[in-house]
């Protein structure tokens, strides 16, 4: 059963959970995210009065499963994320999780591109207006979007020729791309 | 082709990537990764803060060392826990499961009585259907050995005995008709038949099904066969009473007659008319009598067109039975809706001037 469980895709689980009320599945979600939730929250353990690890942890495993029977989650990490940073910030009052707006234009964009993968003419149409919206971007977001993704260079290439350091270059290409998927959404909605 | 990657490429800007998983985290920090795996977790890394996050936190050493065992026993936490909830859950499952087992038990025992039940109530009913005519013939049977021992022995001699059984079994309360302890006095009908009427008219009496009027018909032919065969031996028994019947012939049909003149039915009046039959027994032409009440049987059932060929093929016959059998034709004539035909035979019977004629007369009356 969690053989097959592994093999199911974050929304599925999710959907499980909530519908099946699976606790199989929930826990199967969790042990997908369980690492990265370790590595987040490293620095803040053992800082203060209930920072042990064997709080924390099942601290934050119990509130994700409360949140994730009530919330809308179009994407777990981003969900995860949120929630870790909630208890690091020792909010008592849960408030609840809703992905940006710049990230849910950004689900769209992810969808349609899959949407059109098995269509060779849809994927000519939606490539050339993501090269048009391409063009009406600042010079460095493009420089650094046509760098990144059509000459395939690593962060660490794209820090080199700029001199940045790797965190900037990522969130030069993270804002490039939501400014992208904005300018692709306002258009099909004008 | 160019262009095609070229658009492929592009698109690759708003693909979807999972997040790094267990065994990526640290062979990314290491560098162990091939420069594809490499730019698609980079390429991840782009939008997903908490893989980044990660990365940064794990780049720091001191945090490493923390890192690994602090992650299976994460993820054995998580297991165990999963584990307990599998576990409740299957437990709830097969109790379901026994919850819906028992269910359908009750069901299955409940559908099984109700069936059962039906079944008994069915067969209960069916024993009774089957238990009323003999309880029937039975009480026939006891009322006959009444009669029997009522009915004064002269009467008794005077009358055929097959018919007479049937009547008395039929109509037990009418004391004319009795005439039952004829069997020992004469030896024309056969030993069996003495309880075979009764049941037959007894069923006959109450709903007259087609197989069982079939099997009258057969009885009747088969007794009139026997009535022929035994004719040389019948006279000799029956001559000593013939001079008393004309008196309780004369006294019997008017009222007989008047019954049937009341009920327009034609099965009430042949009834009657058989009754008188057996009264006019006494006369030799016993062959006219079991024709005579063959064509009666056909005139009960309904079939006049039968009964009528029967009694034209009688009304030839002199004697009594020659005059009932016209005024019957005429009475089929009457309930077929041919008065002129009728009016003719009851002209006929009125004129033969015999015991019929008051009834004739007074049916042309009332044609």
């Amino acid at each position: 059963m969690l053989q097959q469980l592994t093999n199911l895709s974050d929304k599925e689980l999710i959907s499980r959970a909530r519908k099946l009320k699976d606790q199989e599945a929930e826990g199967v979600l969790m042990e997908r995210y369980s690492h990265l939730m370790v590595a987040v929250c490293l620095p803040y353990l053992n800082n203060g009065p209930g920072t042990a690890p064997e709080e924390v942890y099942p601290r934050l495993l119990q509130r994700l499963s409360a949140s994730l029977k009530t919330q809308t989650i179009p994407k777990a990490n981003e969900w995860i994320h949120y929630t870790i940073r909630a208890q690091q910030a020792q909010t008592e009052k849960n408030s609840p999780f809703f992905p940006s707006t710049e990230s849910r234009e950004q689900q769209q964009m992810e969808n349609k591109v899959e949407k059109v993968t098995t269509n060779l003419k849809e994927q000519q149409v939606l490539a050339a207006a993501m090269e048009q919206a391409l063009d009406k971007l600042p010079a460095e977001d493009k420089y650094f979007l046509k760098e990144f993704y059509v000459n395939n260079k690593t962060f660490t290439e794209l820090a080199a020729t700029k001199k940045y350091s790797v965190e900037k270059t990522r969130q030069i290409l993270q804002q490039a791309k939501q400014k992208m998927a904005s300018l692709l959404m306002n258009e099909t909605y004008e | 082709m160019s262009n095609l990657e070229n658009n492929q490429r592009i698109l690759k800007i708003f693909s979807n990537i999972r997040c790094l998983n267990r065994d990526q985290l640290p062979r990314y920090l290491d560098g162990r990764l091939t420069d594809v795996e490499k730019h698609l977790v980079e390429q991840h890394l782009v939008d997903c803060d908490l893989c980044f996050d990660a990365l940064q936190v794990l780049q720091q050493s001191q945090y490493r060392e923390k890192y690994q065992p602090l992650a299976t026993s994460m993820q054995q936490y998580i297991r165990s826990s999963i584990k307990r909830a599998s576990q409740v859950h299957k437990v709830e499952r097969y109790q379901r499961q026994e919850q819906k087992k028992e269910s359908f038990l009750i069901y299955f025992w409940i559908v099984a009585a109700i069936g059962i039940g039906a079944g008994s109530i069915y067969l209960v009913q069916q024993q009774g259907k089957f238990k009323t005519p003999v309880s029937k013939a039975i009480a026939s049977n006891t009322d006959l050995r009444t009669t029997q021992s009522e009915t004064p022995p002269v009467q008794a001699s005077i009358v055929t005995p097959v018919r007479e059984e049937n009547e008395v079994s039929r109509k037990p309360a009418e004391p004319v008709t009795t005439p039952v302890a004829a069997p020992p006095v004469v030896a024309t009908p056969p030993p069996a038949a003495v309880p075979k009427p009764i049941v037959k008219d007894s069923v006959k009496a109450t709903v007259k099904p087609p197989a069982t009027v079939t099997a009258v018909k057969d009885s009747i032919r088969d007794s009139a066969r026997k009535q022929l065969a035994a004719t040389p031996k019948a006279p000799e028994v029956k001559e000593p009473p013939k001079d008393k019947p004309p008196t309780p012939d004369r006294k019997d049909t008017p009222t007989v007659v008047k019954k049937a003149e009341d009920k327009p039915e034609p099965k009430a009046p042949p009834k009657k008319e058989a009754s008188d039959e057996k009264k006019a027994a006494a006369t030799p032409t016993n062959t006219d009598e079991f024709l005579y009440k063959a064509a009666m049987v056909y005139h009960q059932q309904g079939d006049l067109n039968e009964a009528i060929s029967r009694y034209k093929h009688l009304s030839e016959s002199p004697g009594k039975y020659g005059e009932l059998s016209r005024y019957q034709l005429a009475v089929c004539y009457r309930s077929k809706g041919q008065t002129g035909k009728a009016r003719r035979m009851f002209k006929e019977v009125v004129r033969m001037n015999g015991s019929m004629k008051e009834k004739a007369q007074a049916a042309l009356d009332n044609l």
